[in-house]
């Protein structure tokens, strides 16, 4: 399966989930954000959201800032 | 009796019913490194901080800020880099989504040369907002008419600029920032421009009811240092205001008797 993370082709095993994704790109940390074709995903809901073919995925975390 | 000298001011911040010891909120950008930013927030005695949200490089994830807080403060963020109210709920949203608190500094700004905010979107991105239950601390101009719809939109605070954010040129907008103060339903928080320790007391004096700091403490020599410095003018400058400030004189008012002169 090949979904877009922050404007980056990814490829991912069938039946990927949020969670696979970001343990796959190592971001499983406590704060990594995810949007899901432009809607929000919650973070409880990381394990159950199946991702789609040509999905576009925005991840983020806080960083520093004022 | 002996001088009792500085005390803690026993006074909170309530900002949305949550009561805050320290009236100082410090952001988290502009550090040397992680390390500075930590020890510096630990030394300013702050206990909300701001954070930024942005997308990960997947290709050099390096470390997360959220590693280096120190335990016990809470994670402000913000919408700073949002151009319209459109982009600033959309990043809102993902923020709480993903966990972070539903508490948002809420940061409008089309302009990249003075970085100053759009009052009108800020007041329809807070209306959205606060309509979703989100706790909203929107970044303002000092414009008290604005500061009454921010209030009647329902957020929890205004946080008008002294200066342009970074500037540290101080409390150049003074005027209207104290018409706010006199007025203000929701906490008053000084946000952006203070380069000087003094600059936060002056605010705090004026009867503001809290200060945000951050380019003045991560860019100066010591960043530890320089919290602990805008730590003590905040809690002087808030005493200060609690025990009253003397009324201003053009001329001189003497301060030992005129009478009974020795030389008379």
């Amino acid at each position: 399966m090949n979904v877009v993370c922050n404007g980056k082709p990814v490829e991912l095993e069938s039946a990927a989930t949020v969670e696979r994704l970001l343990a796959e790109l190592g971001l499983d940390g406590p704060y990594a954000l995810v949007e899901r074709n432009g809607q929000p995903v919650e973070r409880e809901r990381y394990r159950e959201t199946a991702l789609e073919e040509g999905d576009r995925l925005v991840v983020a975390r806080p960083v520093a800032g004022g | 009796m002996p001088a009792k000298g500085a005390q803690g001011v026993e006074d909170p911040l309530t900002i949305a019913g949550r009561e805050f010891r320290s009236r100082l909120i410090t952001g988290t950008g502009k550090y040397p490194s992680f390390e500075a930013m930590r020890d510096a927030v630990i030394a300013s005695g702050c206990e909300l901080v701001t954070v930024a949200v942005r997308r990960i490089d997947l290709d050099d994830v390096g470390e997360a800020i959220t590693d280096w807080l120190p335990e016990g403060v809470t994670l402000l963020p913000n919408t700073a880099g949002c151009q319209t109210a459109e982009e600033a709920v959309r990043v809102a949203r993902l923020s709480r989504a993903g966990g972070l608190p539903d508490w948002i500094k809420l940061e409008v700004i089309p302009d990249p040369r003075y970085l100053l905010p759009d009052g009108e979107e800020t007041l329809r991105a807070a209306g959205q907002l606060v309509d979703e239950g989100f706790t909203v601390l929107p970044y303002v101009q000092p414009d008290p008419v604005l500061q009454r719809k921010l209030e009647a939109a329902g957020c929890a605070t205004v946080m008008p600029l002294a200066a342009p954010i970074g500037s540290g040129r101080g409390l150049k907008l003074r005027n209207a920032i104290e018409i706010m103060v006199e007025q203000a339903e929701v906490p008053v928080i000084v946000d952006a421009g203070l380069g000087a320790p003094s600059q936060a007391a002056e605010c705090m004096e004026m009867g503001a009811d809290g200060v945000l700091v951050n380019t003045a403490i991560g860019q100066a020599d010591d960043p530890p240092a320089m919290a602990r410095a805008f730590a003590l003018a905040v809690e002087a400058g808030r005493a200060a205001h609690l025990a009253g400030l003397i009324d201003e004189s053009h001329e001189a008012r003497p301060s030992s008797p005129i009478t009974g002169l020795v030389t008379s």
